[in-house]
């Protein structure tokens, strides 16, 4: 058995080498999901527009806990673990629907759509004999709760109680208020899923997101038709705990002619650029006050939103063990789009989720890495783009601080903070 | 039954399949009629009535574009892919020289250490135009498997 992860794991008190063994330890990943995905944090369970009606339910994950949230008789959203409490079967069986009550399968003993226990069969026995102890009382085996808040339609839950974990809106903080409280402005309407497993380590993904460097390097889609490019204006900006981070850009801020040049002198770009058929998939109607083409945000822990250009999503992140996590892209536009802006919306989507012409590279980025550094658990990967030293927002995508920020806030909520390091 | 139709319509989706499994896209393109449409659709969305693809191409040129964005901007796992098809259905009746057929297929993925797997399972439904020539007029690929392993980036 190898020892325990500790701080001592970390070779720079800035998080600019990240360890290796972090992707792959398996103690490291049960701890994780104790500390982070069931601890003081607030995770995102999906939309209130999946739930529209009282009794419609959605299956969903928070970490690799099965977990349902669904419409009550009063109207609210609430949430409960999806584990029955006789003998631990799941007492949800499909994605989503709508229902009078949770029975479970097994014994069918039936809850009630916020989880509450309402029916024993044979409680009392048959013909007289068996059943249940007279002190058996049904208010103690309720489904595991999970406290709900709905925040501009979008449904947040925690395991900790009141005290345990800052008010919602002190957790999401100014940044995220401002960002993703603008593309949740107005009603939205789902359009559907994308879904992916990709066989790398969850905070793989998390670096993904948070890496401003690779948008235009990795994604070629990006670079030629300008959607991100490194020369553009734009920028990586954290919280105050570097807890969530967006990074952004302005389309059209730079130049064909000077960007590919950058592009060139760098050995970048070795051909020539592509040319299409059709355009349409890369107008951008701006949408929002501040003019921004691309956002891609981070809320801690489990989900991601983007706008690229006039498609929208959620991507929420469910762990599968330490080595694979899977990634749901619940795309989405508004209830008072027009039909010709939902096609807009439908057709930009080709850009986004596993078959996305700018993202179906991430998955295979990610999964090269979990591969090569299996064996080698005692190196670490460089994180120096953009300055070591202090963690700051960034008014440039040639920087890799946002990730610097990740690992900082990931080690104060798993005990795995070094002496004197970077907040 | 039509037994000639049956044996064109037939042959005809076998040949999209051997030419994408073969990596000649460019000839696959040329199986679709100008105005056609060739979209990827995950089966949880089709249930829900949610119009969201993996791969949504509303005209041909948009078809051109996914492969030729695969061809000079795309960067995925190297891989081969076989696709094994059912016998192909027809569902209903020629109309105007188009006839409907559901397929059935798996794609089996090899990746370069050699390894294979299922890929995905799904099904092809078509709008065939039939004659000397037969040309896609629609091809739904539904996705029964519809979280995607790493990536989708070859059409199937
Ligand atoms: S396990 Fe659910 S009723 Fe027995
Ligand atoms: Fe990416």
């Amino acid at each position: 058995m190898p020892s325990p992860i500790s701080p001592e794991i970390w070779p720079a008190r800035d998080y600019s080498r990240v360890p290796y063994r972090l992707y792959h330890d398996a103690a490291l990943y049960e701890e994780e999901q104790k500390k982070i995905f069931r601890g003081p944090v607030w995770f995102v369970l999906g939309f209130e527009a999946e739930v529209p009606n009282v009794g419609d339910y959605r299956a969903t994950q928070i970490g690799d806990t099965p977990v349902v949230f669904s419409r009550n008789e009063d109207g609210t959203v609430r949430a409960f673990v999806n584990r029955c409490a006789h003998r631990g079967a799941e007492v949800v069986r499909y994605p989503s629907g709508n229902a009078k009550d949770f029975t479970c399968i097994y014994h069918a003993w039936c809850y009630k759509l916020d989880g509450d226990l309402v029916g024993v069969p044979f409680r009392r026995g048959a013909n007289g004999a068996g059943g249940m102890p007279k002190e058996f009382n049904l208010k103690d085996h309720n489904l595991t709760k999970i406290r709900v808040r709905i925040w501009k339609g979008i449904v947040f839950g925690t395991y900790a109680a009141e005290g345990e974990v800052e008010d919602l809106e002190t957790y999401l903080g100014p940044l995220m208020c401002e960002h993703v409280g603008d593309l949740m402005r107005k009603p939205i309407k789902i359009l559907g899923y994308q879904r992916q497993r990709v066989a790398a380590n969850w905070k793989l993904y998390h670096e993904n997101i948070r890496d401003a460097y690779h948008g235009s390097l990795l994604h070629e889609f990006n670079r030629t038709f300008g959607m991100s490019r490194l020369t553009q204006v734009a920028g990586g900006y954290m919280d105050d705990k570097h807890r969530h981070s967006i990074l952004f850009q302005y389309a059209g801020s730079d130049s064909d002619e000077v960007a590919r040049a950058a592009y060139a002198e760098n050995g970048v770009q070795r051909g020539d650029y592509m040319t299409l058929n059709d355009y349409g998939i890369t107008r951008h109607f701006v949408e929002n006050k501040l003019g921004i083409s691309t956002r891609i945000i981070s809320v801690f822990p489990n989900i991601f939103f983007h706008q690229i250009y006039n498609t929208l999503a959620m991507r929420q992140l469910r762990t599968l063990g330490p080595g694979e996590f899977e990634l749901v892209w619940t795309l989405f536009g508004y209830e008072d789009d027009t039909p010709e802006l939902t096609q807009h919306r439908l057709n930009q989507a080709n850009m986004v989720g596993p078959a996305g012409l700018i993202s179906m590279e991430d998955g295979e980025a990610l999964e090269m890495v979990q591969r090569s550094t299996q064996p080698d658990t005692d190196k670490a990967g460089v994180v120096e783009m953009g300055g070591i030293g202090e963690i700051r927002s960034l008014d440039t995508r040639a920087q890799e601080v946002t990730i610097r920020g990740f690992w900082a806030y990931y080690s104060q909520l798993m005990g795995l903070e070094p002496a004197g390091a970077q907040r | 039954m039509n037994l000639e139709l049956q044996a064109q319509v037939s042959a005809f989706v076998l040949r999209t399949a051997v030419l994408v499994d073969g990596d000649e896209l460019e000839t696959w393109l040329d199986c679709f009629h100008e105005n056609s449409s060739y979209m990827v659709v995950p089966r949880e969305n089709l249930e829900a009535g949610y119009g969201i693809g993996l791969m949504r191409c509303d005209s041909k040129a948009q078809l051109q574009d996914r492969v030729a964005v695969l061809r000079h901007a795309s960067k995925f796992n190297p891989h081969w892919d076989r696709h094994i098809l059912s016998g192909t259905a027809i569902t209903s009746a020629p109309q105007d020289g188009v006839v409907s057929t559901s397929t059935a297929f798996m794609v089996v993925q090899t990746q370069l250490n050699g390894t294979s797997s299922l890929f995905c399972s799904g099904s092809y439904e078509d709008e065939i135009e039939v004659g000397a020539e037969p040309r896609l007029r629609k091809r739904l690929v539904v996705l029964d498997t519809f979280t995607v392993s790493n990536c989708l980036a070859t059409p199937l």
